[in-house]
């Protein structure tokens, strides 16, 4: 394996154009797979130095998040916070400080776990990636981004440039909710983030972002269908619920079974529905 | 495997190095005599090699060593000396925060990171603050006591 540190985003295109050619930055998930071999590399590209990439901005209606953006990076900021309440919460969550301060945004979608932490949030606000290679720039929806298990739309050579969200308003509902077996530096069992666009009473638009409880994260389609376009009641939000269930497609695996995750992927979303609309909890399970 | 010339500062001193593209800062550290930098998971999940990386705190087996190049590193032993020690090095032996002392060094430099930060943390704050480092000796409570200690002694 060789090594190359690309200064600029040109330098980091043109050296990735290689075969076995990958980038490096945090390397929380890199480093350790190339040690332990579960990844191998002709070429690592570091691409940490690349300051134009690291970045949080509020910028025509969108919030911008460079590639490189750490987790501590989205905790210190406060467009985040205030607009997109989602991430903020899931990047408390995130591992520990250590790997807080290392973690990019883009390494955490590249690494394509079916739990990565930071995508069910990201597409709860619409997210979408700006992505650049030798051959031109494209964007492409979060929602088609992660095509099978650890596998993902991104092509030979191409970076991440950016992730950009829709900033919450004052008047949208958000929550989060990551099921961990601990409270830090943990695997997600089942993490679910959703939000409501509303217009009055009236949930216009609704997403609902799945973690861990398929091959890819994933947003539960028609689950945000039962909700749009309704004032939601205590109906649609189990309806809602039950489809959110429908939609998983879990496994069993150290950390739970698949009966358990199915469970809690109606449990969580009924959860959070209600917490997002101000209703009072409501625990019944069907069976 | 192609070497890498590299150079960095340790706890202020400039070291020069050869590395090879897959060497970690951590590696790269205890071939430089920095003992006190402890190899255990090598994976980011125990925090016993942490380090500060240009200020901020960082597992050492997550950096590859060529991606320190040019880096102000900072390990436990530049934050107190066995003469001068800082007092959350003071605490931990007061408070009894160590047993076999492997964790240590990792919990002293995620400490002083977190204070760095926080110099007023709470119980919850110092817990998530430390949420990356792994202790199999105390339980951690006299860990969080002597954190706090530091803390109100640094404040005073």
């Amino acid at each position: 394996m060789e090594f190359l540190r690309a200064r600029t985003i040109e330098e980091a295109l043109s050296a990735a154009a290689a075969p076995e050619a990958g980038f490096v930055s945090g390397g929380t998930n890199i480093v350790p797979d190339l040690l332990f071999g579960r990844k191998r590399l002709e070429r690592v590209v570091d691409i940490s130095g690349i300051r134009e990439l690291r970045f949080i901005e509020e910028k025509g209606g969108a919030i911008r998040i460079g590639a490189l953006a750490t987790v501590t990076d989205l905790l210190n900021s406060d467009v985040i916070k205030s607009a997109a309440a989602p991430l903020y919460l899931c990047a408390r969550d995130f591992a520990g400080p250590l790997i807080r301060n290392r973690a990019t945004v883009a390494g955490n979608l590249m690494d394509a776990s079916p739990a990565a932490d930071l995508a069910p949030p990201l597409m709860a606000q619409d997210g979408e990636l700006d992505l650049i290679s030798a051959a031109g720039e494209r964007t492409l929806p979060l929602s088609e981004f992660f095509l099978d298990y650890r596998k993902t739309a991104v092509r030979p050579g191409e970076l991440i440039r950016a992730v950009s969200i829709r900033p919450l308003e004052a008047a949208d509902r958000s929550a989060y909710y990551k099921l961990q077996l601990r409270r830090a530096m943990a695997i997600s069992v089942v993490s679910v983030a959703l939000a409501l666009r509303m217009e009055g009473e009236t949930c216009a638009e609704a997403r609902i972002g799945m973690g861990a409880v398929a091959a890819v994260p994933y947003r539960a389609v028609a689950a945000e269908r039962l909700l749009q376009g309704k004032r939601p009641g205590d109906a649609d939000i189990e309806a809602a619920a039950a489809t959110a269930r429908e939609s998983a497609n879990p496994i069993d695996d150290i950390r739970a079974s698949a009966a358990y995750r199915s469970q809690m992927c109606e449990v969580l979303v009924r959860r959070l529905l209600r917490e997002a609309l101000g209703m009072p909890k409501g625990e019944t399970v069907s069976a | 495997m192609s070497d890498y010339a590299v150079s960095l500062k340790v706890n202020g001193e400039t070291k020069k190095a050869s590395v090879r593209a897959d060497d970690t800062l951590l590696r790269l550290l205890r071939r430089l005599d920095h003992l006190d930098v402890k190899a255990s998971c090598e994976a980011g999940d125990c925090g016993a090699c942490a380090v500060l990386l240009n200020g901020e705190a960082v597992n050492s087996c997550l950096v590859f060593a060529a991606q320190a190049d040019g880096a102000e590193v900072v390990t436990v032993r530049g934050i107190g000396t066995e003469d001068a020690l800082h007092p959350i090095q003071r605490q931990m032996v007061e408070k009894g925060g160590l047993q076999c002392g492997f964790c240590t060094p990792g919990i002293v430099v995620a400490a002083k990171a977190l204070l760095d930060e926080n110099p007023a943390p709470t119980l919850d704050e110092i817990r998530r603050g430390l949420a990356g480092n792994l202790c199999r000796c105390t339980g951690y409570q006299k860990i969080f006591e002597a954190v706090a200690a530091a803390a109100e002694e640094m404040r005073k």
